[in-house]
């Protein structure tokens, strides 16, 4: 997915001197959480629906986490186990059967929703109908897998997943019976958009208004130009402490409004204990020296990348995109993103910490693991060998600091390649949408990627694809067009070694990354961090690699 | 007085037809500005892109779409956000209503009050260091930028010298309403009521400054002089009684602009959700039916505010009452 907003403010030249030497802020283990109190929140505004088989923001998985549950879910732990699958509403992880096509999920018992209704097998069948129902925005991608999920693709409203969602009263159990293997199924359905509702939730979305879940708050009232209100969850008992823990604040309010800077001074004033945005640029200081005490920071699975449309020319030639790969200063651009600390030079697609990831960079004057310095001569050579210098390039980039000055340095990288280059800066809210149709002829951009769940196919098939490149469509996301049908096939092997051997299949995945990364249907450019600003009374920040902060396990004094 | 009102009522129909159609015009010619994808969410499948456009009537003909979007503003009122999607328009609008009136009267109180005084004085004083100082004073008012301003009073009273006794009483930013702590209210209202006031003291003062040393010139003022009346009352009687017009003119226009989310800046500097913050996030986010909500009721408050000008002038200026 992509973040809502991304480092928007952060400009050239500013560090976080401070930040370094800190160690992330997590609380011990021993320590006794105090039970009480409000949680105070801020972002700068809303960001959308709240329903959550629709809503796709990183701000609202985060409390979705806490709201809801699937039959299974992300472990709620701030290392790097919480990028495993553990059993929620389900009594325990299942096997797959049927050579990876059939899951068979047994239900808790005794789990009520906040309207006081009991979770039955019925209720998850509902649940998963209503995805494709209401048209939730992954069902076609990450969901269209289960057995009759195709024609609830073409008529939702009739949606029945016969056959492929069966539940089983009686037992207690459901099955899920899929077309093919697939080994990041439960991770897919670990995600918020699989969250279980009540039978008698709205089969449209829902919008302002909440839908009860299991999770241990429940929203109390939710207006987007102002307040969204947590409380907890009456009729909620902690079953399992690494799936859904109970949780500390007996309220949580999250405000919409403020502007960064003033959501920044609220935090340090202790007016409010968090801030969703990142801290702008002209804050760093300050916080990396006064405030270092009440900063944490967090690499995250995620690239920054400029995609290159491989149909268009100059960029319909594999040596000019590896020329551009080649000629990237990377650490120029770590630079005018807030420096080292906040991000990490890369050239591969897999960003560190994730599953089939082993360091790699074939685009540098030493080519290897890691990426040292530019090639200029490798790069001049390929150009010209390709011929096409003295062509126009047209640079699309958000209309964020960051993203002009990125896009403003790659017009200098083009321009010293031979290209008469220029930058077109678009409103963030367009740009995304903007590059993915082919209509608009965009030749080169800017732009991001965040896992939605830690498996390579997140990153590689999603987003480099032949199934994911839709011609004239605004949701085509694999932007560089980008089609090979070897890397395809390897791609699919690759998930089919996951089911018979894991082992094998993530080597099968690093190979793939590597040959997508030599393709060069993208520059890397770096991977960011998250800077997470809170106030002094906040204590136990534990940081999910899966969906950040877990609000619900941290306690204020 | 009738036929004046209901030709302005035409005139007001016809501004707000004209801007909704500009601003949905406007909307649809924008690159990338087709909703649907957004509203579908990131890496949807091709159906799920369909299914959205229908839903939201994306894929009829655009007059189509304007009438059903008219329809559901005015008539059914249940036209909903498409960036917070099920956040309904009217009621939002509605609601951020008396924070905007909150900000812009109690800012209009101090700077009608403010501009008199700087105009009354420079105008009496003229030529004196006194004027002088006014207007320099003016100018610089004027000349600020008022999300600077804000900013500034924020970085003071927020945050440079939050917790020392000159500004530890200032609440975190944001709204508080009358009905639930009117101290509150007022406490957290006082400084962006000083900031966006500032510009229009500066303004107005220098405006009836000017006014005032223009008329005291005329010919009536001369005769009032000469019929023996004191210099005090000559001044404030004659001379800025018939001042005030190009006082009252601006204070209409401007009051009606910022009622109407002219306060834009004001409002997001300080985290008050006027219309004009929402205005602001509407334009960011490109959420269409919010920007043609907010837009239309700007024209109706400025046309009303000039329709409200045109009828005060009638109790302000003898020459128009007389005229009648």
């Amino acid at each position: 997915m992509r973040s809502r907003k991304v480092f928007s403010a952060m400009m050239a030249g500013v560090g976080l001197a401070g930040l370094m030497l800190m160690a992330p802020i997590t609380g011990a283990a021993a320590q006794e959480g105090k039970v009480g109190g409000t949680l105070k929140l801020l972002a700068n505004a809303a960001a959308g629906t709240i329903d959550p088989h629709i809503n796709y923001t990183l701000q609202y998985f985060q409390i979705n986490y806490i709201l809801y549950d699937g039959l299974v879910t992300f472990r709620k732990t701030g290392d790097k186990t919480g990028f495993e699958v553990v059993a929620d509403l389900a009594e325990s992880l299942p096997k797959p059967e049927d050579g990876g096509k059939k899951y068979v999920f047994k239900l808790r018992k005794g789990i009520k929703f906040a309207d006081g209704s009991d979770l039955t097998t019925a209720d998850v069948v509902a649940s998963f109908q209503r995805m494709f129902k209401i048209s939730g925005p992954t069902t076609g991608t990450l969901y269209n897998g289960i057995v009759g999920a195709d024609k609830c693709l073409k008529t939702p409203a009739t949606c029945t997943l016969e056959g492929g969602v069966v539940a089983d009263e009686a037992a207690s159990t459901v099955t899920f019976n899929l077309v093919t293997p697939d080994p990041d199924f439960l991770q897919k359905i670990s995600i918020p958009h699989a969250a279980i509702l009540p039978t008698q939730a709205p089969l449209k979305d829902s919008g302002t208004v909440p839908i009860p879940g299991t999770g241990p708050y429940m929203i109390a009232s939710y207006d987007p130009n102002s307040l969204l209100k947590m409380v907890r969850n009456p009729h909620f008992k902690e079953w399992s402490k690494e799936a859904q823990p109970a949780g500390y604040p007996d309220e949580i309010d999250y405000g919409f409004g403020l502007t960064d800077e003033a959501a920044v001074t609220a935090v340090e004033n202790g007016q409010a204990d968090w801030m969703f945005d990142p801290p702008p640029a002209d804050r760093l200081a300050e916080l990396g020296t006064k405030y270092a005490k009440q900063v944490s920071v967090h690499p995250l699975t995620a690239m920054w990348y400029a995609p290159m449309n491989t149909n268009l020319a100059p960029f319909n030639d594999i040596r000019v995109r590896q020329a551009v790969n080649y000629a990237i200063d990377r650490a120029a651009i770590v630079k005018l993103f807030g420096g080292s600390n906040l991000a990490q030079p890369s050239c591969q697609i897999l960003p560190p910490n994730f599953p089939s990831y082993a360091p790699y960079c074939p685009f540098s004057a030493n080519p290897g693991e890691k990426w040292s310095a530019p090639d200029l001569e490798k790069a001049k050579a390929l150009i010209a060998a390709s011929g096409t210098a003295g062509q126009e390039v047209t640079i699309i980039t958000e209309d964020t600091e960051v993203s002009k000055s990125i896009g403003v340095y790659l017009q200098d990288v083009l321009n010293g390649l031979g290209y008469k280059t220029s930058v077109k800066p678009i409103s963030q809210n367009i740009q995304f949408t903007y590059i993915q149709n082919t209509n608009n002829k965009v030749q080169i951009s800017i732009s991001q990627w965040f896992q939605d769940y830690p498996a390579p196919s997140d990153f590689l098939q999603v987003l480099f694809s032949c199934a994911s490149f839709t011609p004239g469509s605004d949701a085509s996301v694999n932007i560089s067009g980008f089609c090979d049908k070897s890397i395809d096939q390897k791609m699919s092997e690759a998930q089919t070694g996951m089911i018979a051997d894991p082992a094998k299949g993530a080597q099968l995945w690093t190979a793939v990354d590597k040959a997508v990364t030599d393709a060069a249907p993208v520059a890397v450019l770096f991977t960011p961090k998250r800077v997470d600003l809170i106030s002094p009374r906040l204590k136990n920040f534990v940081f999910s690699p899966q969906f950040y902060w877990i609000m619900s396990q941290s306690w204020v004094e | 007085m009738l036929t004046a009102l209901l030709s302005r009522l035409g005139q007001m129909v016809l501004v707000m037809f004209g801007i909704s159609v500009v601003a949905f015009l406007i909307f649809f010619a924008t690159p990338g500005a087709d909703p649907s994808a957004r509203i579908a969410g990131r890496n949807a499948s091709q159906e799920t892109l369909v299914q959205v456009r229908h839903d939201f009537g994306l894929d009829r003909p655009l007059p189509v779409q304007y009438a059903l979007m008219m329809e559901r503003l005015f008539i059914s009122r249940d036209l909903t956000s498409f960036v917070n999607r099920g956040q309904r328009v009217v009621p939002t609008v509605l609601e951020a209503i008396p924070i905007t009136l909150s900000l812009v009267l109690g800012a209009a109180v101090l700077w009608l009050l403010g501009g008199l005084i700087v105009g009354v004085i420079a105008g009496a004083t003229r030529g004196t260091w006194l004027d002088r100082t006014l207007m320099i004073l003016s100018l610089i008012g004027v000349s600020i930028p008022v999300f600077w301003l804000g900013e500034v009073a924020n970085l003071v009273t927020q945050s440079r010298w939050h917790d020392s006794w000159l500004f530890s009483w200032v609440p975190p930013l944001g709204y508080i309403p009358f009905t639930e702590d009117p101290w509150g209210w007022f406490k957290a209202l006082v400084i962006p009521w000083f900031t966006l006031a500032t510009l229009y003291i500066g303004l107005y003062g220098r405006v009836l400054r000017a006014s005032i040393i223009e008329t005291m010139q005329e010919d009536f003022i001369r005769t009032a002089r000469a019929k023996g009346i004191g210099e005090r009352r000559v001044l404030m009687h004659h001379g800025l009684r018939t001042s005030l017009v190009a006082f009252v003119t601006m204070f209409g226009l401007d009051f009606g602009a910022l009622v109407g989310g002219g306060a834009l800046l004001t409002e997001v500097v300080f985290g008050l959700q006027g219309v004009g913050k929402l205005t602001y996030g509407a334009l960011q986010t490109l959420d269409l039916p919010m920007i043609l909500a907010t837009v239309i009721y700007a024209s109706f408050f400025v046309v009303m505010a000039n329709f409200i000008v045109d009828v005060a002038f009638v109790f302000i200026d003898p020459r128009v009452r007389d005229a009648h």
